[in-house]
């Protein structure tokens, strides 16, 4: 580790002792259910592996192991250690294939989650239909912590440990196959899955599958077909199950094949199939299925080879290009809109490259873009993309193109400046183009998707222009030539001179019109005029001041308006303006040059001169071999890959409130009404007549000073620390609890609990904690408690702790601590400026040299990000800095300690510790706030994602503040119940070691210019995994003194929160404007099918809603409107039976057809297909049978003419 | 055999406008199949004969074939000894018929008795066009009012109601009787029973001992039916402890009605037309055989449901479907439908494929469809509905309660392979669809049309694919199969369909026999 990292993280870890010490006093003082801070510090991920697994020797090996191999590498070598009995101390076989198969997992997930002992229940070895055995690992709901991943090489290390041991293979019997199948398609139906795998697909893993996979009932649900087999424990959908078969095997099949690939013992070839997506094909009916099975991920390989395969003398010949992926379009939900169909023309251009804030699951889009669609795409937002993942969160990257539109005014144009296209906004009459996409190098790498062939753009064609003799350096230099965006004379002078080909700026999209149309527009322009150019212009017509060198002498090209040519313009992206008899192009030199034209625009080729195979190319419709036959000089194809998607869920910036909200973990029953408002239930008089009396189960505390009983942690007697007392209910005795803190009464034989109903005289409690802390009851709004409490020994929190939280208006997770939820996003460098903070903040905080290495002076310097550090959105400031004030009063009028925040100003915050902490995970993550952004993300480096296993693809997760954690965190708070350790922050990993984190993070790509025949080798689709060392990725430098530091990029972006702050989504109201405007701007989008998204909104949104209701209707609930009470069905005696009030429905008419019109009215508009719009009209007339009297319908005006 | 009484051969001449010598009658009574040779006969007689001769007769019985009737007798000859409630499985009762039925046959033979004074077709209880309810919580109380109305009438006789205020209001140790619509039942930690019952005044518990052999019946009960119970009142009047319990049910010794004649109905369902896997064959083989003298007395066909395949029943169904249009569905359907003789009476009730609203009642399809069905003017009731066919009181009912009380009850009580078990169920219940809330759909209406008010002499139903049928009580219980092979859908839970089947019962005896057409 270089000398700069270990002063960084000592500077953290210095403040983290500060924090500890004075939490530590703190929590002495004996008002919490412990006496120390609950959340250790854990030194490195064997550790964490060691303490959560509970097996001995597991770390030391893990450590040994560590060097030498990968994680997963690791847990296999593991598997021989666990069958030869060298680790775990395990006799029989089952032991060992667990011991191995949990070790596999806790590793695999960097012992951070709780799947490893919550998610796998047991290992059993069980009997073959032949008398042979086989393997059933038992697998419970938690597993889902552990992520595809690691599910499905948890299956595989049973498999591997299976014929270590010399255990035969499962054979499912045919009904157990055909259970899978229906199980994973009810737990889908109940729960929902990432991935639904096919009904084909399902059978065929349950067939090939060497293990059999079981589980833990999760719904209540049942199958109805394939019930009480001999084998299979349940009815019910077993969640673990389904999870590990569909979202693991299924879905990381092509992840578990390089695994597989690597052990002898372990074979299955099957994956082949299920990664080709051949599964399903060969039944006609499910044929326009498995297509869209086929062009997932890596399904497009096989076919990508073909349509690579050029030499193949009979086909016709035609480009090299990616097949259309659809599945991203499915589940398309109302409101959130389609951006571009598959591959669709107009759609997103594929750039590769990774911008500052990129990499990791991001796709980054020019702001401009982020505006022209009507602002649905702001920083963070997700989407769903057809490749090379499945979704991404949406960084704004101003370096790359962006959209062309045609404005009502007529011009056409590429709008590159977000501020324009705010204005523009309102008169875009047609998104041609929306501009390029940027993909980094790694994310093809990660998802193993083979590369895509890029555009040519200028990172490309300028190594192909220092390939030829020109000299790039002079011209680099001269001051007068801008090399990315030349001037039209220098680039025809370049193409033609040098052997490179044209220009990216002057090189149209070829390959997107027919060699028909080339024809024809070859004529168009030899047959337009040429005028001098109108000084009427006013917008430009999309030509920047500096770029524009046209005029004087070459004026303007003006051709006849056809609808054709108009057409052809439009999908070369030529930037013109349209009027109504004219086609007025500014820039038209190198459009005729490319045209085969004289510079006297004269035609010197008809079609017939072309050669068959440039007329034959793509069957006609790909006019760039045309191109390539008559331009005097090589043109590229400018946008081969499209990529489509649509958005996901919207970006996330917003405090994490329970629902009610929390201020205290202090339990008050019923009383203080569905608020649970502390203050009114203590002013109330209860069942027992008193006033502010409550019954509530709370845990029974004992004083081992003076043997007092109570419920608070600190004696009420003698101030001593009390602790939880176990009596036996029944026999009385008292009980202890054992090493594995299980409570057992051996006389009664159960489980004893320390929680028991007590009367608690809430009125006094909550004027003392009022008094204690010395705040009115008017410092705060209301006071919201907790009904009652789900941990196991019920203690509650002081009611103090809520006061200050509410006086400060932050609330409480069930954990205790207070949090803020973002959408991640990664960044590696930053400019202090663009995070509102100065030069001099960045200093102090350590930083000194920007990313040249030159000293750090002005606040735009662009800076490397440190890996712990942290860039809070706005409102995440707020309410860190809410947090600070809250926690500074709980230390000085609760515990009677110094403040620790002395919080002022927003930038008090600055080079504060937070802990990160994602979903599913039992570990936090040590941050360091180093500014703030507008954008409605949480920005950091992507290891501080990935040290919480998280990527950036839309993903959200909490910061909490450093103090706030360490003084109110405790594990007694939390739920007693599967899964309740999820979430909450068990450990603490104060210091990031790159090794330790999920790999993901590892294939970002890390260099400032990737090569010139990496491009080349994106046309022939060749195999990320050969590339990984002409472009470097991140994992090249683990372990080594670099592995902090050096995290180029290939394009710069202006401001890392450009575009909308938020997505139009998150701006407009009703979900019938969302949906309104989703339709609006499909039709605007070139690249969108309207007819396709209002189809699938239809079938997606309105007719569930609709027959879910309808459904819903005929079989309700009702409920009385007086007291509440709930009815299964309508009392005989029609009112309520418990207080005679009026009983009502609870699904109305209004409710069922709220979007039948609407569905219709869209159904109509976008000309969907007669059997959508018959569905609608079958359920139309459903809906008047049951809400109209047949005797007395509602009549027009017709009936009485 | 109806026709081998000469009176009964007299009044089909005379219904064909004939006179007839007495030889005559004698001679066609004698004969092999007189339902054929007095078809024969009217058909050989010269146009301006009055009267049939005994000449007539030879001459018809001489050029008759010899082989031509015998062959098209099931084998087994089990139609006609005792068909009913037999527990075999219909292909060992009866033969594919088509392939054994000569051409020929259709030309030899002139046609069924369609004689409309001896017909005879009545519909009760169809509420097409009758739906009042708007969907609003009154409808809904108002047809469980009826419900329970209907139903504790039928209890009242047994026992002596109390209501439910007025007992609660009772001391301890009293007898008490009550009459209740099932509100709730759950078990006591002990394993004792608590039934619910609730009727116009309120709710009352009931407590079940599981020692006592009542207890077995509460294994069969659904929610929201209708039941008695007698018992004691416990100590502080908090709960009815139960002696006896009783279902409205089908009288033990309940007479069916049957025809004056020997006249047969098909009673099918689920056609599936517009599936893929509807089994265009085995439907064409049902009408091709239709029109043979063989089916000769079959003068009524119902259909119970489903007579096309439907749009949007589930998810993604247009990849499935064969025509997808719905009105094209119908078009189709009512194709097929033509290819049954027109001088068949036939009755249609809608099944939950069909484009009517699921929630029951169902009401017959609306005009619109009404003109795509035109097809030998069938008659279109509301799902369910009596149908009387010369005197024989027929509840056509589709089935969709069918699922849910085979999922309700145990195996042996109901289940998919023996569906007329679960029918027997809904008929002692006296409901076609008791449990509110869950599977089934209510549509709230002013009556309850689900309550079976009327014993009906003949049960049919369709919806699940499985043939089934027997006798409860003297009540033919028939769960007609499909016409649709198994779907990929049934694949996945284990449902092997009875496709290809035509039940067949004798109005006259209420017999049944099985015709396979797959």
């Amino acid at each position: 580790m270089r000398e700069e990292d270990e002063r960084y993280f000592a500077r953290i870890e210095d403040r983290l002792d500060e924090a500890f010490e004075l939490a530590r006093a703190a929590k002495a003082q004996g008002h919490d259910p412990k006496t120390n801070v609950e959340i250790p510090v854990a030194k490195d991920m064997a550790d964490r592996v060691e303490n959560i697994l509970g097996i001995d020797g597991v770390a030391e090996r893990v450590r040994e192991l560590e060097g030498q191999m990968s994680r997963e590498e690791a847990a296999l070598e593991l598997v021989t250690d666990f069958v030869d009995g060298n680790v775990g101390d395990y006799d029989s076989r089952e032991g060992k294939v667990e011991g191995a198969v949990r070790t596999a997992v806790a590793l695999l997930t960097e012992g951070v989650v709780a799947a490893p002992i919550e998610g796998i229940d047991r290992v059993e070895i069980l009997e073959n239909d032949d008398g042979t055995e086989f393997v059933n690992v038992y697998y419970a709901g938690p597993i889902r912590s552990a992520g595809g991943t690691a599910q499905a090489l948890s299956v595989l290390v049973a498999d591997y440990a299976r014929s270590l041991l010399g255990i035969d293979e499962y054979k499912a019997r045919n009904d157990e196959a055909e259970r899978y199948v229906e199980e994973i398609n009810l737990y889908d139906k109940e729960t929902g899955l990432q991935y639904s795998p096919k009904d084909k697909e399902t059978r065929f893993i349950a067939e090939n599958m060497p293990i059999m996979l079981d589980g833990e009932a999760t719904g209540d649900e049942e199958v109805s077909g394939y019930r009480d087999l001999e084998r299979v424990d349940t009815n019910s959908a077993r969640g673990g199950m389904c999870l590990v078969m569909a979202e693991g095997i299924a879905l990381k099949a092509p992840k578990i094949q390089r695994y597989t690939r690597q052990l002898d013992e372990v074979d299955w070839p099957w994956l082949q199939d299920l990664i080709d997506g051949t599964i399903g094909k060969d039944d006609g009916k499910d044929d326009a299925e498995s297509a869209d099975e086929t062009d997932s991920d890596e399904g497009d390989e096989a076919e990508s080879d073909v349509a690579a395969d050029e030499t193949s003398p009979d086909e016709p010949e035609g480009s090299v290009r990616v097949e259309p992926a659809t599945k991203f379009l499915r589940d398309l939900i109302a409101g959130r809109p389609v951006f571009g169909h598959p591959s669709a023309p107009g759609g997103f251009r594929l750039r590769y490259g990774r911008a500052r804030n990129h990499g990791f699951a991001t796709a980054g889009v020019h702001p401009a873009t982020m505006h022209i669609v009507d602002d649905f795409i702001a920083t963070g937002t997700q989407i769903k993309t057809e490749r090379p993942g499945k979704a991404g969160g949406v960084v704004p990257v101003d370096s790359i193109e962006g959209p062309t539109v045609r404005l009502a005014n007529g011009d056409v144009r590429r709008i590159d400046d977000p501020e324009e296209a705010e204005e523009l906004q309102n008169g875009v009459e047609k998104i041609l183009d929306l501009g390029e996409y940027l993909v980094n190098f790694g994310e093809f790498v990660e998802n193993n998707h083979p590369l895509a062939p890029a555009s040519y753009v200028f990172e490309w064609w300028i190594q192909d222009f220092e390939a030829t003799g020109a000299n790039v350096q002079a011209l680099r230099d001269d001051p007068t030539i801008d090399l990315e965006h030349p001037s039209v004379d220098d680039a025809l002078s370049w193409a033609t001179e040098f052997d490179a080909p044209l220009h990216p700026e002057y090189t149209y999209l070829w390959h997107d019109i027919s060699v028909e149309q080339f024809d024809r527009l070859a004529d168009a322009v030899a047959a337009g005029d040429i005028v001098a150019a109108e000084a009427d212009g006013g917008t430009g017509v999309g030509v920047d001041a500096d770029n524009e060198p046209e005029g004087g002498e070459q004026g303007t090209l003006v051709l006849e308006h056809t609808p054709g040519v108009r057409e052809t313009l439009e999908h070369l992206l030529v930037a013109h303006r349209q009027t109504d008899d004219e086609l007025r192009v500014p820039i038209w030199r190198p459009l005729a040059r490319t045209l085969g034209l004289t510079d006297g625009r004269e035609r010197t080729w008809t079609l017939d001169d072309l050669s068959d195979r440039a007329r034959e190319w793509d069957a006609g419709d790909n006019a760039i071999e045309a191109v390539n036959e008559v331009a005097p000089f090589t043109v590229r194809e400018r946008a081969p890959t499209r990529i489509g998607n649509r958005m996901g869920r919207p970006e996330k910036s917003e405090r994490r409130d329970l629902s009610p909200a929390v201020h205290t973990l202090f339990p008050i029953g019923e009383a203080g009404g569905s608020q649970r408002d502390v203050g009114d239930a203590a002013r109330e008089f209860g069942d027992s007549g008193k006033r502010g009396h409550v019954s509530v189960r709370v845990g029974k505390r004992k004083c081992p000073d003076c043997g007092a009983f109570g419920f608070k942690p600190k004696c009420e007697q003698c101030g001593g620390h009390t602790e939880p007392h176990y009596e036996c209910d029944d026999c009385g005795t008292v009980v202890e609890p054992d090493e594995s803190g299980r409570v057992y009464c051996e006389r009664c034989e159960w489980d004893v609990e320390s929680a028991e109903w007590q009367d608690i005289d809430l009125n006094t409690e909550y004027r003392n904690a009022l008094e204690s802390v010395g705040e009115r009851e008017s410092s705060f709004k209301i006071l919201k408690g907790v009904k009652g409490l789900t941990s196991a020994n019920k203690t509650p929190e002081p009611i103090e702790k809520g006061v200050l939280r509410a006086k400060h208006d932050v609330s409480s997770f069930k954990d205790g601590t207070v949090r803020y939820d973002m959408t991640d996003l990664p960044v590696t460098a930053v400019r202090p400026e663009e995070l509102d903070v100065t030069a001099d903040h960045f200093r102090e905080l350590g930083y000194e040299t920007d990313i040249d290495g030159d000293p750090l002076r002005f606040d735009d310097q662009l800076v490397e990000l440190k890996v712990q550090d942290i860039v809070l959105s706005n409102g995440a400031a707020r309410h860190m800095m809410q947090t600070a004030n809250f926690v500074d009063d709980l230390l000085e009028q609760f515990y009677g300690l110094d403040r620790f925040y002395q919080m002022e100003e927003r930038d008090d915050l600055i080079g504060e510790l937070v802990f990160g902490m994602a979903p599913h995970t039992s570990a936090a993550v040590v941050g360091r706030v180093v500014g703030f952004t507008t954008a409605a993300v949480g920005y950091a480096h992507p290891y501080f994602h990935a040290a919480k296993r998280r990527n950036c693809d839309g993903d959200e997760d909490c910061v909490m503040l450093l103090m706030d954690g360490l003084l109110n965190f405790s594990k007694e708070f939390l739920p007693d119940k599967r899964g309740g350790q999820m979430d909450a922050p068990l450990v603490m990993s104060s210091r990031i070691d790159p090794s330790e984190i999920d790999d993901e993070a590892h294939n970002m790509d890390i260099v400032r210019q990737y090569p010139r025949e990496f491009y080349e080798a994106t046309l022939r689709m060749e195999d990320p995994d050969d590339w990984e060392d002409e472009v470097t990725i991140a994992e090249e430098y683990l372990g080594t003194d670099r592995e902090y530091t050096g995290f180029d990029h290939t394009h710069d972006t202006t401001d890392i929160a450009a575009g909308p702050d938020l997505s139009a989504y998150k701006t407009l109201g009703s979900m019938m404007d969302k949906m309104d405007a989703q339709l609006f701007l499909a039709r605007k989008l070139r690249a969108v099918d309207e007819t396709d998204v209002a189809e699938r909104v239809i079938e997606g949104h309105f007719l569930p809603d609709l027959i879910g209701n309808l459904r819903a209707f005929s079989r309700q609930e009702t409920r009385c409107l007086d007291c509440g009470e709930k009815y299964r069905r309508m009392p005989l005696t029609g009112e309520c039976r418990e207080c005679g009030g009026r009983v009502n429905l609870t699904v109305h008419q209004g409710s069922v057809n709220k979007y039948m019109d609407v569905a219709i009215d869209v159904a109509e508009e976008f000309n969907c297909r007669d059997y959508t719009k018959q569905r609608l009209e079958v359920l139309e007339k459903s809906l008047e049978s049951i809400f109209e009297n047949d005797k007395n319908k509602q009549s027009g005006i017709a009936d009485f003419m | 055999m109806p026709l081998e009484t000469p009176a009964r051969i007299v009044r089909a001449l005379v219904s064909r406008g004939y006179n007839a010598e007495r030889e005559a009658v004698t001679l066609i009574a004698g004969s092999d199949d007189p339902g054929v040779t007095l078809a024969q006969v009217v058909e050989s007689v010269p146009d301006d004969a009055l009267r049939i001769t005994a000449d007539h007769v030879r001459g018809v019985l001489a050029s008759t074939p010899e082989a031509d009737p015998p062959e098209v007798e099931p084998a087994s000859g089990a139609p006609e000894k005792d068909p009913s409630v037999s527990p075999a499985t219909p292909a060992d009762q009866t033969e594919p018929v088509s392939e054994t039925t000569p051409p020929e046959a259709k030309g030899s033979w002139s046609g069924r008795n369609t004689d409309p004074a001896l017909r005879s077709l009545e519909i009760a209880n169809d509420m097409t066009g009758q739906s009042t309810g708007t969907g609003e919580y009154d409808d809904f109380v108002k047809v469980f009012r009826d419900r329970y109305e209907k139903l504790s009438k039928m209890l009242r006789g047994r026992v002596n109601h109390r209501p439910a205020k007025a007992i609660s209001k009772m001391s301890g140790g009293e007898d008490a009787e009550l009459v209740g619509l099932v509100n709730d039942v759950r078990s006591t930690k002990s394993g004792h029973w608590i039934v619910e019952l609730e009727d116009t005044t309120g709710t009352f518990p009931c407590l079940v001992m599981k020692d006592k052999d009542i207890a077995a019946y509460v294994d069969e009960l659904l929610m929201d039916e209708c039941i008695a119970v007698q018992g004691t009142l416990s100590g502080d009047a908090g709960i009815l402890f139960v002696d006896s319990m009783h279902f409205p049910d089908v009288p033990r010794g309940h007479r069916p009605n049957t025809a004056d004649r020997h006249v047969q109905a098909a009673l099918i369902s689920d056609v599936h037309v517009g599936s893929q896997e509807f089994m265009a064959e085995a439907w064409d083989r049902f009408a091709d055989w239709l029109h043979t003298e063989e089916a000769a007395n079959i003068e009524y066909l119902l259909i119970a449901g489903d007579m096309v395949e439907g749009v949007g029943v589930y998810p993604n169904q247009d990849e499935e479907l064969d025509v997808v249009d719905i009105y094209d569905q119908y078009e189709a359907f009512s194709e097929r439908l033509k290819s049954v003789p027109g001088d068949l009476d036939i009755v249609m009730i809608p099944g939950n494929h069909d484009a009517v609203r699921l929630a029951e009642p169902q009401p017959g399809f609306d005009d619109e469809l009404r003109d795509i069905m035109s097809a030998h003017d069938a008659t279109i009731t509301s799902n369910p509905s009596m149908v009387t066919l010369e005197g024989v009181n027929i509840l056509m009912y589709h089935g969709v309660s069918l699922d849910e009380v085979i999922a309700e009850l145990p195996a042996e009580k109901a289940s998919y392979d023996e569906p007329h078990k679960a029918m027997y169920q809904l008929l002692k219940k006296r409901h076609v669809a008791p449990q509110f809330g869950g599977h089934t759909r209510l549509a709230p209406e002013e009556l309850d049309y689900l309550v079976m008010e009327q014993v009906p002499d003949i049960f049919h139903t369709g919806h699940v694919h499985k043939l089934g049928w027997g006798k409860y009580h003297n009540v033919l219980a028939v769960n007609s199969g499909c016409w649709q092979s198994q779907t990929d859908f049934q694949k996945s839970v284990n449902i092997d369909p009875d496709s290809g089947y035509a039940p067949i019962v004798d109005l006259d005896t209420l017999d049944m026999t099985v015709r396979k057409f797959s």
